[in-house]
């Protein structure tokens, strides 16, 4: 006995009226069709989509405190007070996106270093591993032109030391440093320049680029750990099965955020000085310190050179391997084990994790 | 549960906390009454009960669809007839 | 009494579930959402404090504005010498009106409505006449407020 008709809330007739415009049967099929393997390492393909997702809350929080804050040097500070102490909730949704945006960048590197140590940045997904970095590079931007938004003591410190850090590097420093800063220091034009970056520059070339990102991923599909290559490692589909098991996790993480958010909400120090000095102990955002500790740790001068100009050539060089790894690594191309960049991999991560450590307790 | 949600959300906007006296102090953001406090943890609490419930949902979801997946039902048609 | 099947299936009640679940959930997401993106919709104080030099001595036949909320308002003094206060507003389409000394009327310029010295419409679309206040003088204090509305100063 079938004791029910057909449910109307599965809308037949909303349904009915799309099908006779357009014909996504082949699209549903590929939809269909998309696997996900299953295996002991699987949790970590669920990494990517956190950052996808923060994302997302970062741009939704985003738009909203941008109908309030106001871009000028003058009145910058004094809007962010009156987002936090006198709007409806602005405290909360001012919190949720500092949050939002600290652990967007941590599962950023979660998920970096991730496909660093499974090496899924092998063969045939090296484009992956390339628009991967630059999406990093372009959410340490995010971070630090969102930074530099509150106009207080640290922020314009902070802004000051990254742009002139920026500013050491050989031959295009200079230009560099022009550019981000808009003139010769922070200023006005800075923050005017920075909000530009953060609210329409950065946010369109994110979309686009992880757009690109994510459609690749599904070109190719998930990678499969090397030490499985051999194994016939089950597959279950995406609709539904994983992207419910997406949605759980996402959950999680909104529900962590919120808390984190609500319970910890940042304070805002003093409004900037152009002409003041640096606060005490000045530090900069966590996902800065291992550069920085780095830089501290070279003298004034090696071998009559000078120590900062050799430690910045010595970044680049790590940081140029780190982004032509997928070249370099000819093993993991050709499918085979590749111990040697393991503890490569390894040991940006040790080392990684070792400076932030010491930048952030020094 | 929505009208609780609605109800006491507009009561949590009542929020005002410390204004800064002088310069030198941070500016407060957290609300120092115990009146607002409480508002924002339950506001928290029901925010953590709707977000388990989705879980918990989801996850009913989630064993219905691998059951059917098992005994092979997604697999037939949605408006086959009925046995005899 | 006894049913010989359930009125739903699994299925339909797991999909109903989880849908209004989630429709009370984002609802609630959405409310807090926007009751940040519009803080407060208009909403027009009940009274303002103004210094009373600045506008109890105005000149017969002449207006002086003062701050209604986000509004005009306007200290008036008509041509018999009385002192009134009014919402500087059309009552049309809430354009801000001016007065006209030579005509002793006030002028909408947006569609043309006039209004005399007593506030009434007269001529045009404005439908309504202008809303007059009720002001008081409590020692250094000039307080305008709206007709009816109890004025509790705060303990400042």
């Amino acid at each position: 006995m079938w004791p029910e008709r057909e449910s109307r809330l599965n809308c037949p007739r909303l349904k009915n009226w799309f099908a006779e415009r357009y014909d996504i049967a082949p699209l549903k099929k590929l939809a269909r069709e998309k696997l996900v393997p299953v295996h002991g390492h699987d949790l970590w393909y669920y990494t990517g989509g956190v950052v996808l997702f923060l994302f997302a809350l970062q741009f939704i929080t985003g738009m909203l405190l941008s109908f309030y804050y106001i871009p000028h040097a003058e009145h910058a500070h004094k809007s962010i007070i009156e987002i936090v102490t006198k709007l409806n909730m602005g405290w909360f949704f001012r919190s949720l996106h500092h949050w939002g945006s600290q652990l967007a960048i941590f599962f950023l590197f979660v998920h970096l270093f991730a496909t660093l140590l499974f090496k899924s940045y092998r063969k045939p997904r090296e484009l992956l591993w390339y628009s991967g970095f630059i999406l990093l590079v372009t959410a340490i931007f995010f971070g630090l032109s969102g930074y530099l938004l509150l106009w207080d003591e640290r922020a314009f410190a902070a802004v000051r030391v990254a742009t002139g850090g920026a500013g050491a590097l050989p031959i295009v420093g200079d230009f560099i440093k022009a550019f981000l800063r808009g003139g010769f220091d922070v200023t006005g034009e800075t923050l005017t320049r920075f909000y530009a970056f953060h609210v329409a520059i950065l946010p369109l070339f994110t979309i686009f680029l992880m757009g690109l990102h994510i459609i690749i991923v599904q070109i190719h599909g998930m990678s499969t750990p090397l030490s499985l290559k051999d194994k016939n490692v089950p597959q279950v589909p995406f609709f539904p099965n994983i992207l419910y098991r997406d949605i759980i996790v996402w959950l999680v993480v909104l529900g962590l955020t919120v808390t984190i958010a609500t319970l910890l909400p940042p304070e805002i120090g003093q409004k900037a000085d152009p002409l003041a000095a640096p606060p005490e102990n000045i530090k900069p955002e966590w996902y800065f310190l291992f550069l920085f500790q780095t830089l501290k740790i070279f003298p004034g001068e090696i071998l009559g050179l000078n120590g900062e100009t050799i430690a910045i050539m010595l970044i680049s060089a790590g940081i140029l391997i780190f982004f032509l790894i997928p070249l370099l690594d000819r093993k993991s191309g050709r499918g085979e084990r590749s111990p040697l960049f393991t503890v490569v991999g390894y040991a940006y991560l040790a080392y990684f994790l070792i400076m932030t450590t010491i930048g952030y307790f020094t | 549960m929505t009208l609780t949600v609605c109800i006491t959300t507009v009561i949590a906007f009542i929020v005002s906390p410390l204004w800064a006296q002088e310069a030198k102090k941070a500016i407060e953001v957290f609300p120092s009454t115990p009146y607002y406090q409480f508002i924002i943890f339950e506001n928290l609490a029901i925010f953590w009960i709707a977000i388990i419930g989705l879980i918990v949902i989801l996850r009913m979801k989630l064993r219905e669809i691998e059951q059917r997946q098992k005994l092979g039902l997604d697999r037939e048609e949605n408006d086959a007839a009925p046995p005899n | 009494m006894k049913l010989e099947c359930s009125l739903v299936t699994r299925r339909t009640f797991v999909n109903t579930l989880l849908g209004g679940w989630l429709l009370a959930a984002l609802s609630g997401g959405i409310f807090a959402l926007l009751r940040f993106a519009f803080p407060t919709l208009g909403k027009e104080p009940d009274f303002v404090i103004l210094k009373p030099d600045d506008y109890l001595d105005i000149p017969a036949n002449s207006t002086k504005a003062f701050a209604w909320g986000g509004k005009l308002g306007l200290f008036f003094r008509k041509t018999d010498g009385n002192l009134v206060a009014l919402k500087g507003v059309c009552s049309h389409m809430e354009c801000n009106i001016a007065y006209k000394p030579e005509e002793r009327k006030f002028y909408c310029s947006c569609h043309k409505g006039w209004f005399d010295e007593n506030g009434k419409n007269i001529q045009g679309p404005p439908p309504k006449p202008l809303e007059i206040f009720v002001y008081t003088v409590e020692g250094d204090k000039l307080i305008v407020a709206r007709k009816g509305v109890k004025v509790e100063l705060p303990k400042a």
